[in-house]
């Protein structure tokens, strides 16, 4: 992959409602880098990011270009991209350990036998005081916890992009500035480039990158 | 007094729906050990069982019964899920409602009688494939196809006809869950999760959707076992004669001149109850496999889940039912105004309204009987069920209370019909021989009542109970919130679950024939008559009534809401708020 392309770039993105222009971004994330955008409830924030997913629906239309890594993304479909998404809440799968969350996102061609998969889920768990935990049921996990293996599924489905929908909001004030760093400094350490959303003008502080502000068209 | 009234409710619906399967059930068990008084069989002993034992092919029986019901259970469950796993989410998904919706409102009899008209040697298929030269011609004018359907003897045909008929109730079942503002909600996300993970739509169906909605309507699923092994209706219709299935043949023994067979039919309906179990042992075991090999399966990291094949068997499903659907409308409405229609003509010689003017000449006290039944049953069951929950609210029950109707609720739907209803019929002759109108009444209400209950208690569930709080805040009694605040919000799933309460009477045909002891002919049980009689014009001409009579109800449930919000919009501004907020909590 050449040198020269962002990892993320919105190239000159509009999103419509009906014909009414939504948003417009112009922007782009390096890998290692978190780009905040902040808005009002309303501004489109989620919308934006259903846009770089592949999950925008009707009414909304999108003008411009997503490109990931050189590779424009608009007719790619959603499950081909590599965008990993995480949300307010957990959303963890009920009927699932928290192993099998893990392992619902490895990929299968790296990791070909039951052995290697169990092997890299426990290092994973293990770098975020998680072990011992992987053969619980989800639903006995803590907030913080449920937060903490949520990400490792994401980054487990090896993203080259990775949107935050507002995923701090729903934690605790005492819990949400350890999850946030924590957060973060993964992200970074694993090269992907993150896109935030949030009303919250300290998630954008602490996400130590650029920050837009999304005025109403 | 109002909270004592519905604590009554809860009541009668728990002895309705139990007391007659159970009396039933006993009703069964004395004849089938030779305690059969009336005949002067006054021993008990295990005779009868002995005798049973001895008839020729009655393991033949029983694995026809168990073939065709598991078989098409399993069939029509991976079917529907073919179907919801390529549609879910897309334009295709409403479509699929639109499409299934009339043929769950069509009674079993009249889907095995409208296959008949295609599948028989003079039916439609025959007449393609003969009239385009490309069926191999033997004696008497009928193509090779003609021997085969129906009446095989593997009883596929019965397999087929099953599998048609319980295919839209699972993808139908499935979707009344998959609607839940919760749920839907947590799928939606659960597939965007699964998208970027780099799972196709098909595979995050699969892995994530399916098995949450799998466990909601599995008791349903379990009904669908018991109802397919022990149907009556469909292989008396389709099935194989010489031997029949078991069910069909509690059926002739019970209904036979020779009174003495009374006894083996007993013993053959308790059979009847050990075989549906047996299908349910072995559902319940292929259950356990799959979970087991799908739960070790969804974690391997296959981003795909057989999705050509899929995508490719659920388009096939819906062309079988578009061109079954329209050879059965075109041959069936032909066939009502045919005056002439020789084989292999694709078209009548001439068209009449004679078999019109035969079947309504007679067929009034049967349309009249249908009619007042399922208006009767519906509407008391309307009623018992919404007071009932109305109890749950204004006299909350211990959980074993809770738990004891919620199996109840299925226990008409667990316990063979024909294995009970006989009993019940015996019971019933004793102890009110002549209340025809009564028994038939109580009999259909034992098959009304669960689905009504079902279908109401999502809605009333679902229902914001702080209307009413701030009703009763304002100085309104239980009862006027009840009448002037739940019932109008609740109009609409309310005439939805009357016009279902209505088609299920309407479809009934054991319930009907046995509790009323063949006296009050309804428009089934005229239409199964006909079908086994010559001519397949009149049936014609039944079975589009058959058909039309669930639609009208089903119309009704439908306009009916909008007429009288239309009417209190003219009256007055505040009930006109009233009425679209009921609009808004009907998810219009």
């Amino acid at each position: 992959m050449a040198n020269n392309h962002h990892r993320l770039l919105l190239d000159k993105i509009t999103i419509n409602r009906h014909d009414k222009a939504l948003l417009s971004i112009n922007a782009s994330v390096e890998k290692g880098h978190i780009l905040s955008v902040m808005g009002a409830s309303g501004s489109g924030k989620s919308t934006l990011l259903h846009a770089i997913s592949g999950q925008l629906a009707s009414p909304f239309t999108l003008l411009g270009n997503i490109v990931i890594d050189g590779k424009t993304m608009n007719n790619v479909p959603a499950y081909r991209r590599k965008v990993g998404y995480m949300f307010q809440d957990a959303l963890l799968f009920d009927h699932m350990t928290v192993e099998g969350n893990i392992a619902f996102g490895l990929p299968p061609k790296k990791y070909t036998t039951k052995s290697a998969r169990e092997r890299a889920i426990l290092g994973m768990l293990e770098a975020v005081d998680l072990s011992g935990l992987q053969k619980r049921a989800v639903s006995s996990l803590s907030g913080g916890q449920q937060a903490r293996v949520s990400l490792l599924r994401t980054l487990a489905s090896e993203p080259k992009v990775v949107l935050l929908d507002e995923p701090f909001s729903k934690l605790d004030t005492a819990l949400r500035e350890h999850i946030r760093t924590w957060t973060f400094a993964t992200l970074k350490e694993q090269g992907v480039a993150a896109l935030l959303v949030t009303h919250d003008a300290d998630d954008a502080a602490a996400a130590k990158g650029d920050i837009i502000e999304l005025t109403p068209c | 007094m109002f909270t004592r009234l519905t604590v009554l409710a809860r009541w009668i619906l728990l002895v309705v729906l139990v007391v007659p399967v159970v009396a039933g059930l006993i009703g069964v068990v004395f004849p089938a050990l030779g305690y059969f008084p009336v005949l002067g069989a006054t021993t008990f002993s295990f005779d009868v069982f002995k005798q049973l034992n001895s008839v020729d092919g009655l393991g033949r029986m029983v694995w026809l019964s168990l073939f065709t019901g598991l078989g098409a259970t399993l069939l029509s469950i991976a079917g529907a899920f073919f179907l919801l796993a390529a549609s879910y989410q897309t334009k295709a998904f409403r479509y699929l409602q639109g499409l299934l919706s009339p043929l769950l409102a069509l009674p079993h009899a009249a889907t095995a009688i409208a296959l008949l008209f295609v599948i028989s040697p003079s039916g439609i298929i025959a007449r393609l494939f003969t009239a385009s030269g490309e069926g191999v011609m033997v004696s008497a004018g009928m193509s090779k196809w003609s021997f085969a359907f129906p009446y095989d003897e593997l009883g596929l045909s019965v397999l087929f006809a099953l599998t048609l008929k319980e295919l839209p109730f699972v993808v139908l079942m499935a979707m009344s869950v998959m609607s839940q503002p919760q749920l839907s909600h947590k799928f939606k996300s659960y597939l965007a999760i699964g998208a970027s993970c780099g799972y196709t739509p098909i595979a995050s169906f699969m892995k994530l959707v399916l098995p949450l909605v799998y466990r909601q309507i599995r008791l349903p699923l379990l009904a669908v076992v018991v109802f397919a092994t022990s149907n009556v209706e469909i292989p008396l219709i389709l099935g194989p004669n010489n031997p029949s299935t078991l069910s069909v043949a509690v059926f002739y023994w019970f209904n036979h001149i020779d009174l003495s067979l009374r006894l083996l039919g007993s013993a053959a309906a308790i059979l009847q109850v050990g075989v549906s179990c047996l299908a349910l042992l072995t559902f319940i075991f292929v259950e356990k496999i799959v979970s087991k090999v799908a739960s070790s399966q969804r974690i391997q990291g296959t981003r795909t889940f057989f999705d050509f094949f899929i995508i490719t068997k659920a388009a096939g499903i819906v062309g079988l039912y578009v061109v079954l659907c329209g050879l059965v409308v075109y041959s069936v409405i032909m066939h009502s105004v045919a005056q002439y229609w020789v084989f292999p003509a694709l078209y009548p010689s001439g068209l009449t309204l004679l078999h019109w003017q035969t079947v309504l000449g007679g067929m009034l006290p049967p349309i009249v009987n249908t009619l007042l039944l399922g208006v009767a049953v519906s509407v008391s069951s309307v009623i018992i069920v919404l007071l009932a929950l109305e109890s749950e609210l204004l006299k909350p029950t211990k959980s074993t209370m809770t738990l004891v109707l919620s199996l109840a609720l299925f226990l008409p739907l667990l316990v063979p019909g024909v294995a009970f209803l006989y009993g019940l019929v015996w019971l019933q002759q004793i102890v009110l021989a002549s209340a025809t109108w009564f028994h038939t009444f109580i009999a259909h209400l034992v098959y009304v009542l669960p689905y009504v209950f079902m279908a109401l208690a999502v809605a009333y569930r679902k229902f914001d109970n702080r209307y009413a709080m701030v009703a009763q805040s304002l100085g309104k009694t239980p009862w006027q919130v009840f009448t002037h605040v739940k019932l109008p919000l609740l109009t609409s799933p309310i005439l939805v679950a009357w016009a279902l309460g209505a088609s299920i009477s309407f479809s009934q045909y054991l319930p009907t024939l046995l509790a009323s002891g063949g006296t009050l002919p309804t428009i089934t049980t005229e239409a199964v008559a006909s079908a086994s009689g010559n001519s397949s014009r009149v049936t014609a001409v039944y079975l589009i009534i058959q058909a039309l009579l669930p639609l009208v109800a089903f119309i009704i449930a439908w306009w009916a809401p909008t007429l009288l919000v239309n009417r209190k919009r003219g009256e007055n501004g505040v009930l006109s708020s009233v009425s679209k907020e009921s609009e808004v909590l009907n998810g219009k």
